[in-house]
């Protein structure tokens, strides 16, 4: 993403934190920015809409950015997931934005978030085939197969926990070890 | 979701299932917001004044009676599916199958995702997904018990509660959930061993948490450990 874009686009996301995404215009943006609407729409050809999505896009990297580092030097796949899971869920659950524009205007917000959640779910299977590959998969386990259930179930889990509560680090344990991660380790080799 | 099985107002009239199924017609074609009590009347054969005497609070109460009854029925398929299973993965083969087909080909529910988003999406995100979750498990969870203690079975029927949505949400090139062949190899690869580790003899008891609709009460405080 170019200068004039990332500006455009963090300037889009303060709009919408105070606002909603229903009232903010491109005026907004521009004014947010310190851009001319010209200088907003040579960057973004497709306006609001491109804007908004854009905006959605920044915020699904943020997140990646965080949990990267919330990973690092994690010592096990197992001890990855953990992080990673507990990680994710906190930051759905704690992301004001994310939450207000779910409450008072999910219908501007749920078509993107359908299209990003397989952009989250590919980027969540990215981030786990090199440590899976590294663990050992059990026998005639295919490692993208893995990856893919995986990253479908774990998205699964941190947008709506259910019965597990992904607060409590044993519960979380619990459920790498059992419904997550049983069928796809190598069961001769312990985590 | 009204609980399933609730006696709903005008339940005797014999015209509800008729103008239920008229409506899912009318919702496959025009979606809900272009669908009027004259054209549920027109689709189901009955005049207007009938259709208000089953029901009395107009299209309102007739789109949600259709969201239970098709519910009821999903879960009433479901249930003969896994009552006549021979085991435990058979009742998870074949309930995971009946479901992606009943949702595959349920013409009023693609009209609604591709028409109006956010009626259907709203029900598959956070704390509604969680909903529907709840509902999902609660239904087919006995049926499970058969081979595994009720709190077990709990959490094995949200799980594939979970499969059966993820796949329906965003379809995948590898595993075909309508296909059992695909959806066995899915089970015994994945949910089979992760059944036995959630009742492995070493492993510490099952905290199982009761769902409370207000315990991720969105943007609220951390829960208190």
């Amino acid at each position: 993403m170019d200068d004039a874009r990332q500006r455009i686009v963090e300037a889009a996301y303060a709009c919408v934190a105070r606002r909603g995404v229903a009232k903010t215009t491109i005026e907004d943006v521009a004014r947010e920015a310190g851009m001319s609407r010209a200088t907003v729409y040579r960057a973004f050809p497709g306006g609001r809409d491109e804007v908004v999505n854009a905006t959605v896009a920044w915020a699904t990297l943020d997140f990646f950015g965080r949990l990267y580092e919330r990973i690092q030097g994690a010592e096990s796949l197992e001890e990855m997931m953990e992080r990673g899971i507990m990680f994710a869920y906190r930051s759905i659950v704690e992301h004001e934005v994310l939450q207000r524009v779910m409450q008072t205007e999910p219908d501007k917000l749920l078509p993107i978030l359908t299209v990003e959640s397989n952009r989250i779910r590919d980027g969540i299977a990215a981030v786990l085939a090199p440590y899976l590959g590294q663990r050992g998969l059990a026998p005639g386990v295919d490692l993208e197969d893995a990856a893919d259930f995986l990253a479908r179930m774990i998205l699964s889990y941190i947008s709506a926990p259910g019965r597990w509560d992904l607060d409590d680090p044993d519960q979380v344990a619990r459920l790498v070890r059992s419904e997550l991660l049983a069928g796809v380790v190598d069961p001769a080799q312990t985590g | 979701m009204v609980p399933l099985g609730a006696a709903p107002p005008g339940g005797d009239s014999p015209h509800r299932v008729r103008i239920i199924d008229g409506t899912l017609a009318c919702l496959a074609r025009h979606g809900t917001n272009k669908t009027t009590v004259d054209d549920i009347a027109r689709q189901s054969g009955v005049s207007r004044a009938t259709v208000y005497r089953a029901f009395p609070g107009g299209r309102d109460e007739i789109l949600g009676a259709v969201v239970d009854t098709e519910a009821a029925r999903l879960f009433s398929a479901l249930g003969v599916q896994l009552g006549t299973a021979g085991d435990l993965a058979d009742a998870l083969v074949a309930g995971i199958v009946e479901a992606s087909v009943r949702l595959r080909d349920h013409a009023a529910l693609h009209f609604l995702v591709e028409h109006e988003p956010g009626i259907v999406l709203g029900h598959l995100a956070f704390a509604d997904s969680d909903r529907l979750l709840a509902t999902a498990s609660r239904f087919t969870a006995p049926f499970l018990a058969r081979w595994m203690p009720p709190t077990e079975a709990e959490r094995v029927a949200e799980w594939a509660a979970r499969i059966v949505l993820s796949y329906a949400i965003a379809p995948s090139d590898r595993t075909d959930p309508c296909d059992p062949a695909q959806v066995r190899r899915l089970v015994t690869t994945f949910m089979l061993p992760g059944i036995d580790a959630l009742h492995s003899a070493g492993a510490a008891p099952i905290d199982i948490t009761p769902y409370h609709g207000s315990r991720r009460t969105p943007g609220g405080p951390v829960p208190a450990r």
